[in-house]
């Protein structure tokens, strides 16, 4: 069974992280949040659950994704060896279809006949969108105005899968908007709607719930690179927006405390000042928003300030409540990288190693180009590539300044 | 004794559905909004005035909107105190007339000087702050207790805040503590079990939420609404408040006798953005209209 793995990080039976966490949820989403994890607790004990997802995962979705040996960057760097764990090449694009079939599973075995989802750089939508043609589902993504604009590519694709896409335009019109737009859904049609939220966040118990399902990244590293190096690797490294792919990665190796866990922020146009980036372990003060106690980036009084980051998937006021408490105690170190970096980055991994990863995933890398050369050759470095980066066509070639993807363009409007 | 018990006792002796109508401090503007809930405090039985915040999940479009235009306009926790609080000290002797200072509002002055904020309260209106959890929490807890009963609040009505997060949080201590109700809000959603652990904590009066949605969205009030309420009352043996999708007369005249006070909030916003202060007036006027006159007419 993976689904009876512990840790003593876990949240406590109220869905607390130390301070962090909870369930502040508004009395009308309450009922529903203690449906899910009754739901939730009787599905991690069904063998056929597991073996369900299991099978899905495998054989709809493509895990195990491989962990490839980055030689040619690696060699380049001159420290470290770095090996790539390329969740991009599940079916949909990223890690997100992971929890999303988890949670197609719980919302078929509530008879929820409607799933609905938030969305920053489109793929939790696009995943959500494929599980929900998958498995019949109706299917209402919210995405941000800011977003739709800048992840056409993941719109349009969400539309062929059978969604229908939502434009968020109040707020920031970013990921955090769309999570509100969301729960208001929710809370309206929330006796045949399950709210299929796409990151460790919110209230109690989706972040433990989307944990437990990416734990099969992990689970399949410590493989992998047992396999291949007759080790534990010495550093993970994930980009962290709400923490999904950080605490896939993560999580399995909690406990083994030789293991450097380091999540890199979004640092945007630098962290020195507010609304300019999305660190929250630089700028974040403790808080209740969108039903979780975290750290977020917010104003004396409480409201969420603008962030800011190249990549919309990281583009987020708050974070996992689990990774605060990692956090916190001092398990998990927080990094950032810069948008200029991370397009740096993601050229260079492009050039080396012939990956082309999503901007989020490319923080990641990043932090490892900077990390590597300062560490001997016998260390091992895994970096979680969460996702591919078709999606970024149009950010990457603006920020390359592609005269050619320019032209192209021209004529395709005419 | 707390005004708001106060109040729910006269409402009683007159047999009369109360009023609760809502405002966004701070919306449209400063001066405007002090007008706005200086209309609603002449009609009302209780006053909710929501401090805004940037992300109102139990909100919809109107309440969001006001709330983003107020924040926009420099609104804040302190300063909505600060207008709170003036409209209950600078109160206007019985029987005064009202003050008729016309012309544009003085914009910048502190609102303690703000030749507006004079409200004539010949009768005892409590003023219930609305706002989201985060705001108390990043606030201080007892700070923002403390000043919100220095600024002669009598309840807060927090709906993020459910009473499971009580044990670490101690929000409802701290309101008891300054003599502040805690309001709980309960919707259709809640079973019998959620209604019990709510009422176990509830104050003054319980907050129903009328249907399933947001603020703002249109309530059928049919006959689920019923089995609702004899469900609430099986638990609850303080007054039933309903809201959300409440905007006219007649859905007023519909719930009378159902419940106790009649909760009005974007409706007015809404009038206010159509047809200005006077709309306002003329709305609040004929909804209070309508919870005084006797049943059945």
């Amino acid at each position: 069974m993976i689904f009876d793995y512990k840790t003593k990080y876990d949240a406590d039976t109220s869905g607390h992280f130390g301070q962090f966490g909870g369930r502040f949820a508004p009395e009308m989403l309450i009922p529903a949040l203690e449906e899910l994890e009754k739901a939730y607790i009787k599905a991690k004990k069904d063998t056929d659950f597991e073996r369900e997802f299991l099978s899905l995962c495998r054989n709809y979705a493509g895990r195990p994704t491989p962990l490839t040996y980055a030689n040619n960057l690696t060699k380049q760097l001159g420290g470290a060896k770095i090996y790539l764990k390329n969740e991009g090449l599940n079916l949909s694009g990223a890690h997100k279809i992971t929890h999303c079939l988890g949670q197609a599973i719980l919302a078929r075995r509530m008879g929820k006949k409607r799933i609905i989802a938030e969305t920053g750089a489109g793929q939790h939508g696009v995943a959500a969108a494929t599980v929900a043609a998958k498995f019949g589902f109706e299917c209402v993504v919210y995405m941000g105005e800011v977003d739709v604009a800048r992840q056409r590519p993941n719109v349009f694709w969400m539309e062929q899968l059978g969604a229908e896409i939502i434009p968020v335009k109040f707020g920031s019109k970013t990921l955090k908007d769309a999570v509100n737009a969301a729960l208001k859904d929710w809370i309206t049609n929330v006796r045949n709607t399950h709210y299929l939220l796409g990151s460790t966040v919110g209230p109690h118990p989706f972040p433990s719930i989307n944990r437990d399902f990416q734990q099969i990244v992990g689970l399949e590293v410590k493989e992998q690179v047992k396999e291949m190096e007759g080790k534990l690797p010495d550093y993970l490294i994930a980009c962290v927006g709400g923490g999904s792919n950080a605490m896939g990665l993560f999580y399995r190796f909690l406990e083994d405390e030789e293991v450097i866990l380091i999540g890199v922020e979004a640092g945007g146009k630098g962290v020195e000042r507010i609304g300019k980036h999305a660190a929250r372990f630089r700028g974040g003060e403790v808080g209740v928003v969108e039903g979780y106690k975290s750290l977020f980036l917010q104003d004396n009084y409480g409201n969420i300030e603008k962030t800011h980051s190249v990549s919309a998937g990281l583009d987020y006021p708050g974070v996992g409540p689990q990774l605060a408490y990692l956090g916190q105690v001092g398990r998990v170190q927080f990094e950032y990288a810069t948008d200029r970096e991370v397009i740096g980055a993601y050229k260079l991994l492009a050039k080396t190693e012939g990956i082309i990863c999503a901007l989020e995933s490319a923080y990641a890398v990043a932090y490892a180009i900077k990390l590597a050369p300062k560490l001997s050759k016998e260390k091992i470095i895994v970096v979680n590539l969460s996702g591919r980066g078709d999606k970024d066509i149009f950010i990457v070639a603006e920020a390359v300044k592609d005269k050619n993807w320019r032209e192209f363009l021209k004529t395709k409007l005419t | 004794m707390n005004n708001i018990d106060k109040k729910i006792a006269v409402l009683k002796k007159e047999k009369k559905l109360g009023l609760m109508t809502h405002a966004v401090v701070g919306y449209p503007n400063m001066g405007k909004s002090i007008e706005i809930i200086k209309i609603l405090a002449q009609y009302s039985d209780f006053l909710e005035l929501q401090i805004p915040f940037s992300d109102p999940v139990a909100d919809g479009e109107t309440i969001m909107e006001a709330s983003e235009a107020a924040l926009k306009n420099g609104m804040n926790t302190d300063k909505a105190f600060e207008i709170i609080r003036n409209l209950n000290l600078r109160v206007l002797p019985f029987g005064s007339p009202m003050s008729t200072h016309k012309g544009t509002p003085a914009m910048g002055l502190p609102a303690s000087r703000h030749p507006l904020v004079r409200l004539r309260t010949d009768k005892l209106t409590p003023v219930l702050v609305m706002c989201y959890y985060n705001q108390v929490f990043r606030y201080g807890m007892d700070r923002f207790c403390k000043k919100a009963r220095e600024s002669g609040v009598s309840g807060l009505i927090v709906p993020d805040i459910p009473p499971e997060e009580e044990k670490k949080e101690r929000f409802i201590e701290a309101c008891l503590r300054y003599d502040l109700y805690p309001i709980r809000v309960i919707s259709p959603a809640s079973g019998e079990e959620r209604l019990r652990i709510n009422a176990k904590y509830a104050k003054g009066f319980v907050y129903s939420v009328s249907h399933f949605g947001v603020t703002g969205t249109k309530s059928e009030l049919d006959k689920d609404l019923q089995i609702y309420l004899r469900r609430v009352k099986k638990y609850f043996n303080i007054p039933i408040a309903l809201g959300f999708g409440i905007s006219s007369p007649d859905q007023i005249q519909k719930i009378k006798g159902m419940v106790d006070i009649a909760i009005v909030g974007s409706a007015i916003i809404n009038t206010y953005n159509r047809d200005g202060l006077k709309g306002v007036d003329t709305l609040v006027k004929s909804l209070k209209n309508c919870t005084i006159q006797k049943e059945n007419i």
